[in-house]
């Protein structure tokens, strides 16, 4: 009965023009963003950030929110018909999804795509109902070095599970910390690191380092490729899949939804990796593997449904726990600290109109998707076709009057360019940047929280392993920095090892 | 020899990084385990970048795997990276002398001629449209206070 009208609650929130308005608007510029190349979820939530200054705090996550599973939707649009993923969660689409839009199947495709999402995205919705009010009770009994633990296990995990180098993800963390740092201390409030530049006292924005870091840094690496991607030219017809594509498809998008909601749960976890594993899961359990990578329906139902479905996991965490577990979520952790919020067990008691508003609207917001999906495809396609040379200079000034509007300064311009040349440098030298943007947001939460249990325990770190939660945690963590060492060991003992010989 | 010069290169920044916020980390007080003074964690932050960036260099010392700095920009267009850099700098220095209204005429009738170009009109039309379109949309608007500079305007 309590979630019956939790539910009519979040809706009356859902419902209230500016939050519709919000919600259409969040998903429209997302499922823009999944359909161009190029721009990923971050750099479309950091360069329309400050466009949420002006909302109220339920209505900028309304839109940020909408952003975020409007691209997971959109992305599949480019990658089933220019066989180029719109955003790393669909790359995976691309194997099956390409090769359907070739054998004249680009609806079925695209149309599976969009109708497991939209039930992944709904599914998703109801674990997050259902987890989160038991976790946020759960949460309220951690202490400073329980906090400590968990995010620590999470950016442990978010390293772990980082596409490249795992030490080159280390070093981005530990840099996320070092640059969380700059600024008044929390406790002292004593300036660290900020070269008597009256404007580093406050520390460095958000705002700036995700939009150089991702944005200005995408479009760098992109202007220096000369390449022209070729739109397949083939009909759309059929969105709507037939029976035979649906008794095929229901069993990949009912296991990807699960999949992908507890996936995105896991810190790092999020889309990219639930949509892998599902499609693996799916090639595996099938009967016709060798179907797989030539237009298989499975291949692009499961993958697409497990994208969505994270999303919604990653709400868990991020409203019980107040950890955001992947850098789309960290955005969002910012663009609420800015309305002066923290996410965590106490948000649900403090400001459910948040929680449920949130939850409701993205209902909403997957009804939205399933409208503009389906029948604006073609008008997508239309929207491939705008040249970069047009789209790259848009985006660039959106950057600047971003980062400019924060505080009306020209200095948070510069930081972002400065950003911008790091986050190219990183691209170029395989640095990943998702784990120092995450760090660099619970960087203040890991430091009070390590300061203060020092403090409690007069100075001895067993404290985080005489805690029953904050231990598990903490071994958990060093079981995972310890397992690449040992794999690496073995695969160097293996090179080394003498061939064999008959 | 062959060797990584791409991660050893960065691996030596990282660590020059390290000893730079450690220097920094003592001017701030790095107190004691008992009671973390302002610099404690960034201290322990930049030891433990140091440690990891040796263990870069150690890796790619190990693994004899050829990559050179400049094969990164092998086949890149990087001129037209720099030039970009150049504009949105020059853009972030005459922003609040010159006013919103000039100097985004400017970076963006440049920007659109960096890929393609198109005719010297196209470009200064399409230049006026981008740069009248934010004014209207983020000035009038969205009532965000972009900068007048030194004409008023």
């Amino acid at each position: 009965m309590d979630i019956f009208h939790n539910l009519l609650y979040g809706f009356s929130i859902g419902f209230q023009p500016a939050n519709i308005l919000a919600c259409f608007i969040g998903v429209l510029m997302g499922t823009l963003v999944g359909v161009l190349p190029g721009i990923g979820p971050v750099g479309a939530i950091s360069i329309l950030l400050p466009t949420t200054f002006h909302m109220s705090p339920v209505s900028a996550i309304i839109m940020l929110a909408g952003i975020y599973y409007g691209v997971m939707y959109g992305g599949s649009t480019t990658s089933i018909l220019v066989n180029i993923p719109g955003e790393a969660a669909s790359v995976v689409t691309c194997l099956d999804g390409y090769q359907m839009a070739k054998q004249g199947r680009a609806g079925p495709a695209l149309g599976i795509a969009a109708f497991g999402s939209f039930i992944a995205g709904t599914l998703g919705l109801v674990g997050l109902m259902l987890f989160a009010s038991p976790l946020a009770e759960f949460a309220l009994r951690f202490g400073p070095p329980e906090y400590f633990a968990v995010i620590l296990l999470g950016l442990t995990l978010v390293t772990y599970l980082s596409q490249g180098s795992v030490i080159k993800a280390l070093m981005m963390a530990t840099f996320g910390f070092i640059l969380s740092c700059v600024g008044l201390d929390q406790i002292s409030a004593s300036p660290r690191m900020t070269f008597n530049i009256i404007q580093l006292f406050d520390g460095i924005d958000m705002v700036p380092l995700v939009m150089g870091l991702f944005g200005i840094s995408e479009i760098l690496i992109n202007i220096e490729e000369s390449t022209n991607p070729q739109i397949l030219k083939t009909k759309i017809k059929n969105i709507f899949p037939s029976i035979s594509d649906w008794i095929q498809a229901k069993g990949p998008i009912l296991r990807g939804s699960v999949l992908g909601f507890f996936i995105g749960i896991l810190p790092g976890g999020g889309g990219v990796i639930s949509s892998f594993l599902s499609y693996s899961l799916e090639k595996r359990i099938s009967k016709n593997p060798e179907k797989f990578g030539k237009g298989a329906i499975e291949g692009v139902a499961g993958p697409e449904s497990a994208n969505n479905s994270a999303t919604s996991g990653a709400f868990v965490p991020f409203f019980t726990l107040g950890i955001p577990p992947n850098v789309v979520m960290a955005l969002l952790f910012g663009a609420l600290a800015i309305h002066g919020m923290r996410p965590g067990p106490l948000l649900l008691q403090d400001h459910p109109d948040i929680f449920w508003g949130v939850i409701c609207s993205m209902y909403i917001g997957n009804v939205m998707l399933l409208i503009l999906n389906l029948p604006l495809i073609p008008m997508w396609v239309q929207v491939l076709k705008v040249p970069y040379r047009i789209l790259f200079p848009l985006i660039l000034l959106f950057c600047l009057i971003g980062s400019y509007s924060l505080k009306n300064s020209s200095f948070d311009v510069i930081v972002m360019i400065i950003f911008g040349i790091v986050g190219y440098l990183f691209k170029k030298f395989n640095y990943e940047g998702a784990p120092l943007t995450l760090a660099f947001v619970l960087g203040p939460m890991v430091e009070l929280n390590l300061r203060q249990s020092l403090l409690l325990s007069k100075g001895s770190f067993f404290i985080f392993f005489t805690r029953p939660i904050s231990a598990t945690f903490i071994i958990i963590a060093i079981i995972l920095c310890i397992t690449p060492l040992f794999s690496y060991f073995i695969k160097m003992k293996e090179k080394h090892r003498p061939p064999v010989t008959n | 020899m062959r060797l990584n010069l791409v991660d050893q290169l960065s691996g030596f920044f990282w660590i020059g990084i390290s000893i730079f916020v450690c220097l920094e980390s003592v001017h701030s007080e790095i107190g004691t385990y008992q009671s973390p003074g302002a610099g404690f964690f960034p201290f322990w932050s930049g030891i433990t970048l140091g440690i990891f960036a040796l263990i870069l260099i150690a890796k790619s010392w190990i693994e004899k795997k050829e990559t050179k700095v400049m094969d990164l920009w092998k086949g890149k267009e990087w001129d037209k990276v720099i030039l970009t850099l150049t504009s949105l700098l020059i853009y972030a220095l005459l922003l609040p002398r010159l006013g919103y209204l000039i100097t985004t005429f400017g970076l963006m009738a440049f920007l659109f001629s960096l890929i393609g170009r198109p005719r010297l009109w196209i470009q200064g039309v399409s230049a006026l449209i981008t740069m009248l379109v934010t004014y209207i949309i983020f000035y009038v608007w969205l009532k965000v206070q972009l900068p007048k500079g030194i004409f008023g305007f």
